[in-house]
């Protein structure tokens, strides 16, 4: 069980990155649209009980499964799974695909969007934002439009490309640096920038006359919806969106932990961090401002959806005030460094998998993942107005997430939680140098190894039994309600068509052909899998000598080692 | 939509970003603490 892989150079780096994943555009643009879709004050309450009861549990179990993961020198669920069930199950490592499905769906169409935020950066930085809004808010919207349908063009060739080109090579090269000296200094850098200009904003926008009006919205409490579980199921799906629950993220980060490293309160600080930017940053600047222009229209507001309101309504808003422009240039630079740490965290599972999986050198794990993550990234730009990203966003973002939770949340409480810690380590589950108080359980165990702040008992039963139980009821509810119509395409006209570089296609035709493509590349996952783990393959070999390994630094510095 | 900010509301609010900054400020001094 010695361990050869990377580890983080800082308890500060891993909380920066997990936090720089979990900080995006969730936290400024989806919850804002979802407060104000679902009651506005209404809808907090909700939020934060789902936070505490949903979120940060689900949060320490994902970690302490990624801690598992690293333990055995694999960084992704199919393996993992497999290790869980002690190699005695040989479904457990397809069963474990289902967690790499959403980086892959993800990033086909996150890395696009990625790229807007930078053009729009752009724009507002050379004042060309300002110039549409002068011409008014319908200008602002065909701007916006043109540009997302690839009809913006510089010498014949789409601006979006450009752009997405530039997007796509800045994560890559940042991935390609590993670990520590990619991701952890990425996110050392971009995470403290983020957080400034977030409240350069929030400081603005509470000094704004009559800013009371769009507070009142956002923060009035109003119990009487309480009743209602839509804005109950709302509050937890975004919870689990904006903490990148599901999605393979945290497990694989925390696969990189260093032996003794601290999980507990490292996963409290990243979940804190998200909160306080969602919270404070997310809930004080974009429907408040918005209220104040679009007044009784702000329900009809949000319902133009994350993007319209990111890409319309603020610039829009921001250009209307003083200093419009440099409040243009801010609102997308906070926005550039939120995506970019999150880019970089959705493609790093793949990495890994290509890596302690597959065995192959980084530079082949990096090429390998830049091929597919371009190709799936084409079905998006071109695909946008044919309703591929609302496919991606469902089963990756969405409904995938949700059950990949389901899934961890019952290994670890009914599968890792029911076995004890000490024949654990006989049977060699866990190492030896964990240390373990009679009776513990696996589960615990490896969550609380060298933890600065123990998980306080009373917390437990939340973990074990109501976290668990929390996700089969959100899972059911949202396949009864909003899953199935959307599954089944009940919701879509027989006649509707769609357009596809320049071929005109019925739209549920077109649906279910596209998810036969997705389907595809889960059968390829899954041969993948079995080709790492048939006899004598690559998966049970030590992670290639050819990946360098970093250093061990201090633990418990906060200093890069 | 024209609802004034009401006491309730900003005692909700603040209550909200002390806790949520509690939390973060309580994180944060454990991570920075030497052992």
């Amino acid at each position: 069980m010695a361990n050869n892989r990377e580890n983080w150079g800082s308890k500060l780096g891993v909380i920066l990155a997990v936090a720089g994943s979990a900080v995006g555009l969730g936290n400024f643009l989806r919850f804002p649209v979802q407060a104000a879709t679902n009651g506005g004050g209404a809808f907090i309450i909700p939020y934060l009980i789902a936070f505490v009861f949903l979120g940060i549990p689900l949060a320490w179990i994902e970690w302490t499964l990624g801690r598992y993961a690293g333990y055995h020198n694999y960084g992704t669920s199919p393996s993992t799974y497999h290790v869980i069930f002690r190699k005695k199950k040989p479904w457990a490592k397809y069963l474990g695909s289902l967690g790499l499905l959403p980086p892959i769906f993800i990033i086909f169409y996150y890395g696009f969007i990625q790229s807007w935020i930078l053009a729009f950066a752009f724009y507002s930085a050379t004042g060309t934002l300002m110039d549409v809004v002068a011409q008014g808010p319908e200008k602002m919207t065909e701007f916006f439009g043109n540009y997302i349908m690839l009809k913006t063009c510089v010498g014949g060739i789409p601006v979006a490309i450009i752009f997405f080109l530039i997007t796509f090579i800045a994560n890559m090269v940042v991935l390609s640096f590993g670990v520590r000296k990619g991701i952890e200094r990425a996110n050392k850098i971009c995470m403290p920038i983020l957080l400034i200009l977030g409240l350069v904003l929030v400081a603005r926008v509470l000094t704004l006359p009559g800013i009371g009006k769009g507070l009142a919205f956002m923060w009035n409490p109003d119990f009487s919806q309480l009743a209602s579980p839509k804005i109950w199921m709302a509050a937890a799906g975004q919870v689990f969106f904006t903490m990148s629950l599901g999605m393979a993220i945290i497990f694989c980060y925390a696969s990189y932990l260093k032996p003794k490293e601290d999980l507990v309160l490292s996963s409290l600080t990243a979940s804190a961090t998200n909160g306080f930017a969602e919270v404070i940053i997310g809930g004080t600047v974009v429907i408040p401002m918005a209220v104040l222009v679009a007044g009784a229209n702000i329900e009809e507001c949000a319902k133009l959806g994350t993007f319209g309101l990111g890409f319309q309504t603020m610039p829009y808003v921001f250009g209307t005030l003083p200093f419009g422009g440099f409040l243009q240039t801010v609102w997308f630079a906070m926005l550039f460094f939120a995506g970019i740490t999150s880019a970089i965290s959705i493609i790093q599972p793949l990495i890994s998998f290509c890596e302690d999986d597959l065995k192959f050198t980084r530079k082949k794990s990096v090429t390998t993942i830049s091929t597919i993550t371009f190709i799936g990234s084409l079905t998006a730009i071109f695909g946008l107005a044919a309703g591929t990203v609302d496919e991606l966003d469902f089963w990756g973002g969405t409904y995938l997430i949700v059950f990949v939770g389901m899934i961890q949340a019952i290994l670890f409480s009914f599968v890792l939680g029911r076995r004890n810690a000490k024949e654990a380590q006989a049977n060699g589950d866990l190492p030896a140098e964990v240390n373990v108080e009679l009776g513990e359980n696996e589960a615990f165990a490896a969550m609380n190894d060298g933890s600065q702040l123990k998980l306080p008992r009373f917390l437990r039963p939340i973990i074990m039994y109501v976290c668990p139980i929390y996700l089969i009821v959100l899972l059911i509810s949202f396949t009864a309600t909003d899953g199935l119509p959307f599954i089944t395409l009940s919701n879509v006209n027989p006649n509707d068509t769609v357009q596809l570089l320049g071929h005109t296609f019925s739209k549920i035709g077109f649906t279910w052909a596209f998810r036969g493509f997705l389907l595809v590349l889960f059968l390829l996952l899954n041969l993948a899998i079995a080709y790492a783990w048939r006899k004598g393959g690559p998966a049970e070999k030590g992670r290639s000598k050819k990946i360098k390994k970093m250093e061990i630094g201090n633990s418990d510095s906060t200093e890069e080692a | 939509m024209n609802a004034e900010f009401t006491t309730g509301g900003i005692a909700f609010m603040v209550c909200a970003w002390g806790a949520i900054t509690g939390l973060c400020a309580f994180c944060f001094y454990k991570v920075f603490k030497k052992k």
